[in-house]
Parts: structure tokens; C-alpha cells; sequence
């Protein structure tokens, strides 16, 4: 990566939020636009960071190490895959590489920003029994059904983010599914 | 055709309950700032982490107001690159009303004209607010405008040395940002008992 720009270049200032041109000038060292590509894409990742590690400061610490190493990285990406999915991944990568450092003192996944503190009952956003539920899952089990039942990764993904075999992630999903349903008193399926 | 039993009557499913969760939360505001700063650390250059701690206890002064004011850092916004004026409203004599933000050009440079007539207005305006504020909110606030304006100074005097230096003009920068936010702050904290005058 090279050096910091603080003025933007004529991509950024031509507001285009196409990732590959803001992209080509961030690799430029063009600051403002990948603060561009940050608003476009930090609250998916962020949003990927609080359910796999189920903690707010963890996922925020996350989220930050992922844009840093993405703006060091930024000149080697190929393009062969979504912007998003490789961001993604380097995010899945940090979560990974940080868990054992997480807090032991377990904080409920706070609902943040833009999830009701208190459920409308009229809404249709996610009951939070729901989200500290998934929390609450063991640390194999959260990562594949974060990663394939809400983020929609196939078990191949999932398997290939994770470092683990496809025949793993089936079985961690089978079981989320089964302490979710247990937790949450559903009606088994 | 046989009439489906209303969806309230049938208990959701955990499919049902999963596809309720956004995929996307909206990060603290302060993140981008964290993330600029670790940028600038990755950087290496001594002096340059030497003024990014600078920068970064600018912030910390700036978030600490914020936690003054309105109780938590969580929903503190983020002043966009904007020129902001201050406009002075009826009614309230003797008190400047709260700096309008306009969506204008962004200041080309931090010491252009523009931007010193504003900042001239904003820190009017602001001392006239600072007064309604009880003095122990008073104290604390002006303690962090000191820690924000001196790292602007700090990075003034490097940028003097090296103007075409792109990580002390961004560095420069967030100074801006975090004093106008301070301003942002106290301005809209106030305006409630402005009002009630």
C-alpha cells in the first residue's frame, strides 16, 4: 500500500461507489476513498464480526483489524470474487485468529445500533431471545450457523472460511439448530 | 382452494426466526476514526506515531465530551467534510443559535478562508453555549479542547516542516474533525435550554 492521500481523487469526488474504481484509488493510497468503501461495507462486516464472536467490543476490534489489513491488502485483490466476499473473509480470518484473546467474561450480543432495545411486537425485527441465544451457542457451532443460516454461505464456503470439512460444518449446523430450538422452545422440526 | 390458517396462528419456525436478523449493524461512528489511526501506526514512521497519538488522545478528548453530554459514545455522529455556518435565529439575543450544516463544498485546504471565517463563528457561538453548562462540564470540556488543539498545533508545526505530506494532512485532518465535533457537540447539547430562554 502506499502512501496516505487526504485529498481525494477524482474518483472519490465523483461520489461513484462502484467498488472497483473506488478500489483502484484506495490502492492509490486515496484515503477517501476507501472511507467510501468503508461506509458501503462496515456494517455487514461488522454485522458478520458481532454474531460470530457474539461480543460488542470483540466484534468492534474485529471489524478494525479487518479494514486495516483490507487497506494493506487492497493492492492484491484480483477481483476474482465480490469485494464484499473477500472482506468478508479477511474478517472471518481476524475473528478466527482472535478468539482465544476474547474476553472470557461473556457479554451478551447486544443488539446494536438499528435493533430495537425493546421489541415491537408489530415489527419484524428478530425477537432478542433470538440474538442472545445464537450468543450463547458454543463458539464451532455460532460460526457455521452465523456463517450459513444467516449470512447465507454454502457449507463449502463455510467449510473453506473456517478451515474445517464440509462434513464438519453439516454436523456444527445440526447441532446450533438443535440447542437453538431447545433454548428458544420451538417446536421441533 | 382451502383458506391457509392466519400467520399469527402458527408458531415460527427457527428459519422463520434466523431470516429476521439483519445481516448488516451499523458500527460505532468512532470506528473509522480508530481505523485511520491504525492505517497511520502501519505506517512506521516515528514521527508520524508520535503525532497519531497525539491525534488519537484528540479523540479520546473528543469522545469523553461526547460521554459528558449525551451519556455514551454509541450514536455519536460523525460531522461529514462539510463547510458549517452559523446563522443567528430570533428570539434568542446574545446567543448565537446552532450552526446550520449545509451540504457546501467541502474546504479545500484546513487554512483557507472559508474554513477560518466558520471556525471563527463555530468557537463564538460555542463560548457563548459553554457558559449556560454547569462548571464542572465546563472544565472538563475546555480541558479537552486544550488536549485537541494542541495536537492540531503539534501536527501545524510538522506540516510547516512538510506540506506536502500526505499523512500529516490527513492527520491534520482528524484534529479538524474532532474539534468541530467538540463545537458540534456543546452547540446541540445547549439547544435545549437555549430554547427553554
Amino acid at each position: 500500500m502506499g502512501t496516505l492521500h487526504y485529498t481525494p481523487s477524482a474518483y472519490a469526488q465523483s461520489n461513484d461507489t462502484q467498488p472497483a474504481r473506488l478500489i483502484t484509488a484506495a490502492v492509490a493510497g486515496d484515503l477517501t476513498a476507501f472511507e467510501q468503501l468503508y461506509r458501503q461495507f462496515a456494517p455487514r462486516i461488522f454485522g458478520l464480526c458481532l454474531r460470530l464472536t457474539g461480543q460488542r467490543e470483540a466484534a468492534e476490534d474485529c471489524t478494525q483489524e479487518a479494514f486495516i489489513a483490507a487497506w494493506r491488502a487492497l493492492a492484491r485483490f484480483e477481483h476474482r470474487s465480490e469485494f464484499s466476499t473477500w472482506l468478508q473473509r479477511i474478517a472471518i480470518r481476524i475473528v478466527l485468529q482472535g478468539r482465544r484473546g476474547l474476553r472470557v467474561a461473556r457479554e451478551v450480543a447486544m443488539p446494536a445500533a438499528g435493533l430495537p432495545e425493546v421489541p415491537d411486537p408489530g415489527s419484524s425485527a428478530p425477537p432478542l431471545d433470538v440474538e442472545r441465544a445464537i450468543a450463547g451457542l458454543p463458539e464451532g457451532a455460532r460460526h457455521v450457523l452465523v456463517l450459513v443460516g444467516i449470512y447465507g454461505f454454502s457449507h463449502a464456503e463455510a467449510a473453506a472460511a473456517l478451515g474445517v470439512s464440509e462434513g464438519t460444518t453439516k454436523t456444527q449446523l445440526h447441532r446450533a439448530r438443535g440447542l437453538l430450538t431447545a433454548a428458544l422452545e420451538l417446536e421441533a422440526p | 382452494m382451502t383458506e391457509r390458517p392466519p400467520r399469527q396462528d402458527v408458531p415460527p419456525s427457527l428459519d422463520d426466526l434466523l431470516a429476521t436478523i439483519p445481516c448488516d449493524v451499523e458500527p460505532p461512528a468512532r470506528l473509522w476514526h480508530d481505523i485511520v489511526f491504525g492505517i497511520a501506526r502501519s505506517q512506521r514512521h516515528t514521527r508520524h506515531l508520535a503525532l497519531a497519538a497525539s491525534v488519537a488522545c484528540a479523540v479520546l478528548a473528543s469522545a469523553v465530551i461526547w460521554t459528558v453530554l449525551h451519556g455514551g459514545p454509541e450514536s455519536r455522529a460523525r460531522l461529514p467534510l462539510v463547510a458549517v455556518r452559523t446563522t443567528t435565529r430570533g428570539g434568542t439575543p446574545g446567543v448565537a443559535a446552532t450552526p446550520a450544516i449545509d451540504a457546501a463544498p467541502s474546504f479545500a485546504e484546513p487554512g483557507d478562508a472559508k474554513y477560518l471565517a466558520t471556525r471563527a463563528s463555530l468557537q463564538l457561538a460555542f463560548r457563548e453555549r459553554l457558559a449556560l453548562l454547569d462548571p464542572a462540564t465546563r472544565t472538563r470540556i475546555e480541558a479537552s479542547l486544550a488536549v485537541i488543539q494542541r495536537a492540531h498545533e503539534d501536527i501545524r508545526k510538522a506540516l510547516a516542516a512538510a506540506p506536502a505530506d500526505p499523512l500529516l494532512q490527513q492527520l491534520f485532518e482528524s484534529t479538524w474533525h474532532e474539534e468541530f465535533d467538540l463545537y458540534d457537540h456543546v452547540l446541540h447539547a445547549t439547544q435545549l435550554n437555549v430554547a427553554k430562554t
